[in-house]
């Protein structure tokens, strides 16, 4: 006799509404997290095709570029001929900054640097985070508490004071301000992990994979870990926004990103002397470091609220 | 139980209270010391014979108010020298009672028109009048020095009245300042150079080819141009053409591409062996002959990407860290340093840099420099002096140690109500000459706070400039000037016919801020802490004291 166990269609047959398809609902109900997402989109497409959008070279004076006119001066005002500039001289949105480079194109190529320093450091502390998190979380003991009082201890710096003292001692330089500022994000994210962990691992769902036989890396990484994702997400996105502000911190100092790189706290620092005489090139590198951050915020607060099951009826 | 506790804690605060007070008292004015019944009696030291390398051979005190300097070689420059504010003249007995050290470093006690109040570390300076002053008393009765590192923090403060001066107004602000009814500029003669410094003991820059190559290959007009305020040039030479042999010989290199990628062609880099990446040293500091470190260190950084293809990494350094490594020769790659003048004669540029006592900062001295610079300095008829100094100018364009860049412009900026405001090509600006009617206080704001107020052994314009009001040397500049005048302690001088041999006559009845009266041997013990490297009070902050061989060459009993 043969008999055949019919196939459960769970997708179909039950009314069931994932975790995503929610949190997306309730994310696009919220204004400030549509007005974040909207920048950072933005953003994102200025990223991918700065070197489309820019009109010169972000590291090249414009002495530099043959048949330039060589009345320019440094530190120029913006020359917008829509906005009345002479149409002979050359259209410089954002005007240029001390070393005579068009302001814009330096801005434009300094919001793909600060997604990836934003994306990068992140990742870094993340996956370092969440190993060390899980561990401690998980087994508990000895392991918890030597991981945890690590952690304990690089919280006890300011994070900014601890990644200028890494800096300090590995050199000033893009890659290791990234570093410095990756190392002291990843206690955060330890302890949200290392908390996620600590309730999950008592829920029913681990005890029967447990008493199915399963061993610790199935238990930890396919049952326990993808349930501790959501706090980990808004932490990330939230920790994105520090990051930038962090390194462009790390950069105004001269600790960060070295010239000639457009990187937004550089800029704004090497022309700090200028706030009076040259506002345009202190205000717009602000203004984009500003907005980058709030977008972040905006967008990790809204994923806050969205993921949030306790907020389920609220919204 | 909480009894208890209370009167342990009461008795621990009186405890505590007591304690302070059989301390002793914190602030107690150093004691007027008696003039000495006793007779003079004069100072002398001397070395024994000249072979220890040094260009004094013997200081003394003829008289009570007669001070005798014997050189080993004739030297046109002593009063020049003697004028400078490191050899400032202090009491030999608070020179002996600090140790040389400690108090010294803090509260100089010097004969000048001013004197210290208090220095608030990382606040301010106050000075206030000496009432015994024997010259023209100061026109205001407080001054106070205070200090911000941001050009448009002090144009800020300017503007809003808070300080009646300021210093190093930025290159962009020069419009500002003149164009404001209650403000006015004061210009500097440019008596300074801005170089691009190549260390020849580190690849690539040991071959001479490439030193020659990178002085064609800056378009050095394009950086005076865009980057420096009016009133800047092009350096043609080392030392600027207003100083007498400064501009003797050939000038500087043209910009020239071309013939500088044929000598990169010629020194074995091209297509096969790529030039290597080099760094660029500076520090952020802005100085008179570097107004704006970073934008100038970009554009030569951008230079050389466009016209040689080399790539150059732009390290900046903390300011002491760079002074000492630039001084010894530790630096590699190329890096932009300066020198303002101290006083003005040829020697305090070419042998401050190139001579055989000089520092190791360009790497190995070379012989065709090192010699023409020892004749010269020799002479005292400047055109006698010409020949050597066309011939170490040159030599210096031949073996390119460094490229001189600019000789920057620079101003300071006074309310327009201030009377007797200048600005001193050498720095050296005196407030006692300066004042507003009707206000008591004068503020005076510059780049950065002195390091300490023992000038002798500083070398920090910053610091000098406080020094300068109270403690006077021998001679003295002409206020906003440059010619050596009899405006010090000295009121005439004479040299032998050789010139190895300075007379100096002293003031009669000059008092110092303590209240002893001022005679030969301060001038001596002055000097000779200085001089001789074995003397218990040759201490200082640092112990270099480096004015001192800038001025004079080796000290006594130097250690091997």
């Amino acid at each position: 006799m043969q008999t055949t166990i019919p196939k459960l269609d769970t997708d179909k047959s039950l009314d069931s509404v994932s975790l995503w398809s929610v949190t997306r609902k309730r994310l696009f109900r919220r204004k400030s997290a549509i007005f974040g997402m909207t920048i950072l989109g933005i953003l994102i497409v200025i990223a991918l095709t700065a070197h489309w959008l820019a009109p010169y070279d972000p590291t090249k004076s414009m002495l530099d570029i043959k048949g330039y006119p060589t009345s320019v001066e440094k530190r120029q005002p913006p020359c917008i001929h829509a906005f009345g500039c002479p149409a002979d001289q050359p259209q410089h949105i954002l005007g240029l900054d001390g070393v005579i480079r068009d302001e814009f194109s330096r801005l434009l190529y300094g919001a793909r640097l600060s997604l990836v320093i934003g994306l990068a450091t992140v990742t870094f502390a993340i996956v370092i985070g969440t190993v060390l998190g899980s561990l401690a979380g998980y087994f508990g003991g000895w392991v918890d508490n030597a991981i945890m009082r690590v952690m304990d201890v690089l919280l006890a710096f300011p994070s900014l004071l601890l990644a200028i003292a890494i800096v300090t001692v590995l050199g000033p330089g893009l890659i290791n301000a990234l570093l410095a500022i990756g190392i002291v994000s990843i206690p955060a994210y330890a302890r949200v992990v290392r908390g996620s962990v600590l309730s999950i691992r008592e829920t029913d769902y681990v005890s029967a994979t447990r008493s199915l036989g399963g061993n610790t890396y199935e238990i930890l990484f396919k049952r326990i870990l993808p349930n501790a994702l959501t706090p980990l997400i808004v932490q990330g996105t939230l920790g994105i926004a520090t990051a930038i502000l962090d390194s462009a911190a790390l950069s105004f100092l001269g600790l960060g990103a070295q010239p000639p790189t457009p990187e937004w706290g550089a800029m704004l620092g090497a022309e700090r002397n200028q706030v009076f005489t040259a506002p345009h090139l202190v205000f717009y590198p602000g203004l984009a470091i500003m907005l980058t951050v709030l977008a972040f915020n905006l967008l990790g607060d809204g994923l806050r609220d969205a993921l949030d099951p306790r907020l389920a009826h609220v919204s | 139980m909480k009894r208890n506790l209370l009167h342990v804690l009461s008795l621990l605060v009186l405890a505590s209270m007591l304690l302070a007070a059989c301390g002793p008292a914190a602030t107690e004015a150093p004691a007027a010391t008696e003039a000495p019944a006793a007779p003079f009696e004069a100072m002398k030291v001397e070395a024994p014979s000249c072979d220890y390398g040094g260009g004094m051979k013997s200081i003394e005190a003829v008289d009570q108010y007669t001070v005798k300097f014997t050189l080993c070689a004739p030297d046109p420059a002593v009063p020049a020298k003697v004028a400078f504010s490191s050899l400032g003249i202090q009491p030999s007995e608070y020179l002996e009672s600090t140790g040389g050290t400690g108090e010294l470093l803090e509260h100089p006690i010097g004969t000048g028109p001013y004197m210290i109040e208090t220095w608030e570390r990382g606040n301010q300076i106050v000075f206030t009048r000496n009432d015994n002053y024997w010259g023209e008393p100061a026109k205001s009765k407080t001054l106070v020095f205070r200090w911000g590192t941001e050009s448009a923090q002090r144009l800020l403060e300017l503007q809003s009245g808070s300080v009646d001066g300021i210093d190093n107004v930025g290159p962009d602000d020069f419009d500002t300042v003149k164009n404001d009814a209650n403000l006015k500029l004061f210009p500097r003669q440019a008596l300074n150079v801005m170089y691009i410094g190549m260390t020849n003991t580190f690849a690539p820059f040991d071959n001479e080819l490439v030193r020659q190559a990178f002085a064609q290959a800056v378009d050095r007009q394009r950086i005076v141009d865009r980057f420096y305020p009016p009133g800047s040039e092009v350096a043609s030479h080392f030392t600027p053409c207003a100083i007498p042999n400064g501009c003797a010989g050939e000038s500087w290199y043209d910009f020239n591409v071309d013939a500088a990628k044929a000598l990169l062609e010629q020194a074995g880099y091209g297509a096969s062996n790529p030039f290597p990446t080099i760094k660029l040293h500076y520090r952020d500091v802005v100085r008179g002959y570097l107004p704006d470190p970073s934008v100038v260190a970009q554009d030569i950084q951008a230079q050389l990407k466009e016209n040689l293809g080399v790539t150059v990494e732009i390290d900046v350094m903390e300011s002491g860290a760079f002074i000492d490594a630039a001084n010894s020769g530790s630096l590699d790659g190329l890096w932009l340093l300066g020198w303002g003048a101290d006083f003005p004669d040829v020697v305090n540029f070419l042998d401050a840099h190139f001579s055989a006592a000089a520092f190791d900062s360009f790497g190995k001295p070379f012989a065709d420099i090192t010699d023409n610079l020892a004749q010269g300095a020799q002479l005292a008829d400047e055109a006698a002096r010409e020949p050597f100094y066309e011939a170490a100018n040159n030599a210096i364009k031949l073996h390119v140690p460094m490229i001189p860049v600019a000789h920057g412009g620079n101003a300071a900026a006074y309310k327009a109500t201030v009377e007797g405001a200048h600005a001193s090509p050498l720095s050296t600006e005196i407030f006692a000459v300066m004042g507003i009617p009707g206000q008591d206080t004068f503020v005076w704001m510059q780049n950065a706070e002195p390091i300490s107020l023992y000038c002798a052994d500083e070398t920090d314009g910053e610091s000098l400039r406080a020094c300068e009001q109270v403690t006077e040397p021998l001679l003295s500049y002409a206020i906003g000037g440059t010619a050596t005048e009899t405006g010090g302690v000295a009121e005439s001088y004479e040299s032998s016919a050789d010139l190895t041999e300075w007379t100096f006559h002293l003031r009669q009845g000059v008092t110092f801020h303590d209240g002893s009266a001022l005679d030969a041997n301060d001038v001596v013990m002055s000097y000779v802490v200085q001089w001789d490297a074995a003397n218990p009070l040759h201490k200082g902050n640092t112990g270099a004291f480096e004015y001192w061989t800038y001025l004079f060459g080796q000290f006594l009993n130097a250690p091997q």
